[in-house]
């Protein structure tokens, strides 16, 4: 676990102040799941997905997203090769382990619901092949909330593909000036010491499945989900899909606690950002500010 | 979580709605200038709510007061009272919700707004009130759901959703104490008369009057019948007898000498001797037992077959064998009627009553006199007279209609002899003069004759248009004979109804153009309507007439005897099985696996933490619970942390078995906690 500690405190000199983010996004990578960030431009979101594919020591590549893309830019292409006359696969940039998708939502959504469907399959099928993605895989998606111009929202199942959503905000005043007061970020990225590689995150994620937990935690988990469904201002309830999410995601936030077995304080933790993006609210409501006041009136010990 | 003291946006329409129909059946009947005065409240309010002016200060209200008060003295002429009082307390209601602000208000308002529904019931028990009533409860509740709900974006919807559970709820528990709790007969008697002429029977006949009856469909009375119904032209509901005949009309008389005490019998005090000679024949024959439940007419009399028995209270028996209520039917009343048609022979005839049942005014029917000593002579008895009469009638062209000629100079003569057109009114009271020329005493009788029958609920219903009028005769031996002079011009009228009788006659010509509204008609309409009427019925006999003497019975058919403490067992009882099979549902729809001691314990401790006054959610974990008592009693820090991390070892890590040892450590570890909260 000292790994982990220590992958964290690396990415932390490059994205600075962002402690309880960095450690959503680790979770969200430990529980195998794909990350969205939902943030401004400049925020740190490429610096963060960097970071993180060089402390992992993860092929990294990036894909901004506009409206005029194609499945094919992505996913890649079969080429006729005059020298083999044969056809051959030029892999898109999907064929990576850790893949930064800027601004999804600019896509148009046939190329969007391509991608996703990889990120769901972890396999490309073109020409009738059917072809692996590097192991581990993720995705890590941003999208700009405010300007909403010329985009096309990502449909609700299409964000359930998602494990998590985080959004990294302004930095503190005090970190702010740390920042300024620092150098290329770039070169700082570069600097970063490889802490583990591919294949021991692969283990570490093997150990997430093991981490244990009790009846008690699961009647929690039950109880919170049923919640969502019960309340009618939400419109409708998370899906077993987002209940087993948010399982998976507590199970991870406990091992980098720590710990080998979950607390309902792992589950409060990785809450907001597995369940929030799953749900909407009825007319106008906010979904942060009654999921948050699910957290409260849902007896975490059974009544 | 700070309590919202102002009542939430989200109900406010609620309140608007619950308010306006509470006071809908008073505005309705009311005076208009409270209309008025509603509309002006309900619509500065929506102003107030959308914040385009401010509540009207102290001055307007005391001003819009004082008009109220002042109105409602204008309107009824006084402050007190059943219709003026009533409509204070709406008015006031009206007034009090103008200046609704906070929550307290709004209890006021709410809790008013139960006692205004109720006043509704005053005048009106119809099932269709009822279900108004109940309506209004459920805003009402709405309301107080909503003013309690602290979520300031909760939806109205779920108020009444709420609201309607509860009342739902509520149901059998009303139905439990409807049956049970003892009732008291009325304090006093609230005198609540719309005051407005009804349609139904005046107390003397003249020419004319039984004929306009004829054209309203409304509802006299139904009986329901216990056992055999008699045949159509058996039903005679008798209402009044008349007497005394003044050359045209025909009106109630005593005869002379006796009073009024002698001639009621209320049930008290020793019997008169008529009444004794009535109640000894009271097993001869045929008897029907039937139960009578009369619309308000303002009067006192009752409708009943001859010669009718009744037990209970509040009902007399009058020598002329009708029924006397001792209050004016001012609401819809019920009683039960033992009918002994052969029980008329036992009826003596006084004297000074015979004298009276013989007076006609010197002056009048002269050629009838003529015709009445002529069947004297040739007859041997009264019987023979009285069939001689009949057959007249039905010899001579007599026509029966809806709408006779004008009769001129001398009524009796004149029917008789020249216009022989006529509704029963004529056919009865010229018998009846004819009878008393010819010696024999008689008199008229108006009431009812037939109804229809329900096919729902078997019982007959009495319709203004049943109204009739026949005569009686005494004949030696056998008492108060009917005899029906119309039954031998048309004897459709009283085997099969007026509709028939008419529509057997030139139809037209005996209608006379009269609408004839509302008679039952067939297909879906007709359907509806005995629909209607037989829920009203059933209304009145299960729920409207269950008295304290129904109750009585009721109780002691269900508890054998009925004692204060049986009747206050089975209430308790009967509660507790209630609640008791709504609990065995909510656990029997979440079937919480009851709590482990492990469980237990964690809220015990939440619980006494809270009863020191810290308030805590329900959805603290345990360290946090341990973080939020170490915040409030810096001294307790430690021995908190510890219970909280050995308990969330013990519940969440699978390989801490629960033992008896822990859970030892755990309560000695939270009563040493204790000691440190207080």
């Amino acid at each position: 676990m000292q790994a982990l500690d220590k992958a964290l405190a690396q990415v932390g000199r490059v994205v600075l102040g962002k402690e309880e983010q960095l450690k959503l996004a680790l979770t969200c990578m430990l529980a195998n799941g794909h990350l969205l960030i939902e943030d401004l431009p400049g925020m740190g979101k490429t610096t963060l997905a960097h970071a993180l594919a060089r402390v992992f020591q993860l092929d990294y590549r990036r894909v901004q997203f506009t409206s005029d893309m194609l499945p094919a830019d992505i996913l890649g292409v079969s080429v006729f090769d005059p020298n083999t006359q044969q056809f051959s696969l030029r892999e898109g940039p999907v064929f990576t382990q850790l893949l930064l998708a800027d601004e999804i939502n600019r896509a148009t959504p046939k190329t969007q619901s391509a991608l996703l469907e990889a990120m769901e399959e972890r396999q490309v099928t073109l020409d009738g092949v059917t072809r692996p993605l590097p192991a581990p895989f993720f995705v890590v998606a941003t999208q700009n909330p405010v300007d909403q111009a010329g985009t096309f929202v990502l449909p609700e199942s299409q964000l359930d593909r998602f494990l998590m959503r985080i959004s990294l905000g302004y930095p503190a005043p005090d970190v702010e000036l740390e920042l300024l007061a620092g150098g290329d970020l770039r070169q700082q990225v570069r600097e970063l010491k490889a802490v583990i590689n591919g294949e021991g995150l692969m283990k570490l994620a093997q150990v997430v499945g093991k981490i244990r937990v009790t009846r008690e935690l699961l009647d929690y988990v039950q109880r919170l989900l049923d919640a969502t469904r019960s309340d009618d201002r939400f419109v409708a309830g998370l899906s077993p899909r987002a209940g087993l999410g948010l399982l998976r995601a507590a199970r991870a936030w406990a091992l980098i606690t720590g710990r080998d077995y979950v607390l309902p304080e792992d589950v409060q933790a990785v809450w907001a950002s597995v369940a929030e993006h799953r749900l909407s609210a009825r007319q106008g409501g906010s979904v942060a500010a009654i999921s948050q006041s699910l957290l409260q009136s849902v007896p975490v010990v059974r009544r | 979580m700070a309590r919202i003291y102002q009542v939430p946006s989200h109900t406010r329409l609620w309140l608007t709605l619950a308010v306006t129909f509470c006071a809908l059946p008073q505005l309705l009947k009311g005076p208009l200038w409270q209309g008025g005065l509603f509309a002006l409240v309900v619509a500065i309010r929506a102003l107030v709510n959308r914040q385009r002016m401010a509540l009207p200060g102290r001055i307007i209200r005391s001003l819009l007061l004082m008009g109220a008060v002042a109105l409602t003295f204008y309107s009824f002429g006084r402050l007190y009272g059943p219709e003026a009082g009533v409509a204070l307390l709406v008015s006031l209601f009206g007034l009090k919700y103008l200046e609704v602000v906070s929550q307290r208000d709004a209890y006021v308002l709410l809790v008013l707004g139960f006692f205004v529904c109720a006043t509704s019931l005053l005048f009106s028990q119809s099932p269709l009130m009822f279900l108004y009533v109940l309506l209004c409860m459920v805003l009402l509740t709405a309301c107080l759901a909503g003013i309690n709900h602290s979520d300031t974006r909760a939806s109205g919807m779920q108020h009444l959703k709420r609201a309607g559970i509860i009342m739902a709820q509520a149901v059998p528990l009303m139905l439990i104490l409807f049956v049970l709790v003892p009732r008291v007969a009325p304090l006093w008697n609230m005198q609540v008369g719309n005051g407005k002429a009804r349609t139904g029977m005046t107390d003397s006949m003249a020419p004319g009057q039984i004929s306009e009856l004829s054209e309203s469909s409304a509802l006299a009375f139904r009986v329901a019948f216990d056992g055999d119904m008699p045949p159509p032209a058996e039903r005679y509901w008798r209402g009044l007898t008349l007497s005394h005949f003044d050359g045209r009309a025909w009106q109630q008389a005593i005869p002379r000498g006796m009073d009024e005490a002698g001639y009621l019998y209320s049930g008290r005090g020793p019997a008169p001797d008529w009444v004794d000679a009535l109640t000894a024949g009271r097993s001869d024959g045929t008897s029907y037992a039937y139960q009578v439940i009369v619309e308000p007419t303002q009067r006192r009399w009752l409708f009943a077959m001859p010669v009718p028995f009744v037990s209970e209270g509040g009902v007399s028996l009058a020598r002329d064998m009708r029924l006397v209520a001792n209050n004016p039917v001012s609401q819809r009343q019920s009683y039960q009627v033992v009918s002994v048609p052969a029980a008329t022979r036992r009826l003596p005839l006084a004297a000074e009553e015979k004298a009276l049942m013989l007076s006609i005014p010197d002056e009048s029917g002269r050629r009838a006199r003529g015709l009445a000593q002529q069947w004297r002579l040739e007859s041997q008895s009264d019987a023979a007279v009285v069939q001689q009469a009949l057959r007249y009638f039905r010899q001579q062209p007599f026509h029966y209609t809806l709408r006779p000629p004008k009769l001129v100079a001398d009524p009796i003569d004149d029917f008789l002899f020249r216009s022989r057109k006529g509704f029963c009114e004529h056919y009865a009271s010229s018998f009846t003069f004819l009878m008393r020329a010819a010696g024999i005493p008689a008199r008229v009788v108006v009431g009812y004759q037939g109804g229809e029958q329900n096919s729902l609920g078997s019982h007959l219903l009495v319709r203004q248009y049943d109204a009739h009028a026949w005569s009686e005769v005494w004949l030696e031996g056998q008492g108060w004979v009917r005899v029906d002079p119309t039954g031998a011009v048309a004897p459709e009228r009283v085997e099969r109804g007026l509709r028939a009788a008419l529509e057997e006659g030139d139809s037209g010509d005996a209608l006379g153009g009269i609408q004839l509204d509302g008679f039952a008609g067939s297909g879906l309409l007709g359907v509806m309507r005995e629909w209607a009427d037989y829920v009203d019925f059933r209304w009145q006999t299960w729920v409207l007439s269950y008295d304290s003497q129904l109750q009585l019975s009721v109780l002691s058919k269900l508890l054998g005897q009925v004692t204060p403490l049986r009747v206050a067992v089975t209430l308790m009882v009967s509660v507790a099985l209630l609640l008791g099979l709504y609990g065995l549902y909510l656990f029997w729809r979440n079937p919480v696996h009851s709590q482990s001691p492990m469980e237990k314990e964690f809220w015990r401790l939440h619980q006494r933490v809270q009863g020191c006054g810290l308030a805590l959610s329900p959805g603290v974990t345990p360290s946090q619970l341990a973080e939020a008592i170490a915040g409030r009693w810096p001294r307790a820090a430690s021995p908190a942390r510890d219970w909280a991390r050995y308990y969330q070892r013990a519940l969440y890590d699978p390989r801490q078995k629960a033992s008896k040892q822990q859970m030892r450590h755990l309560r000695g570890l939270r009563n040493r906690l204790y000691k440190l909260l207080d």
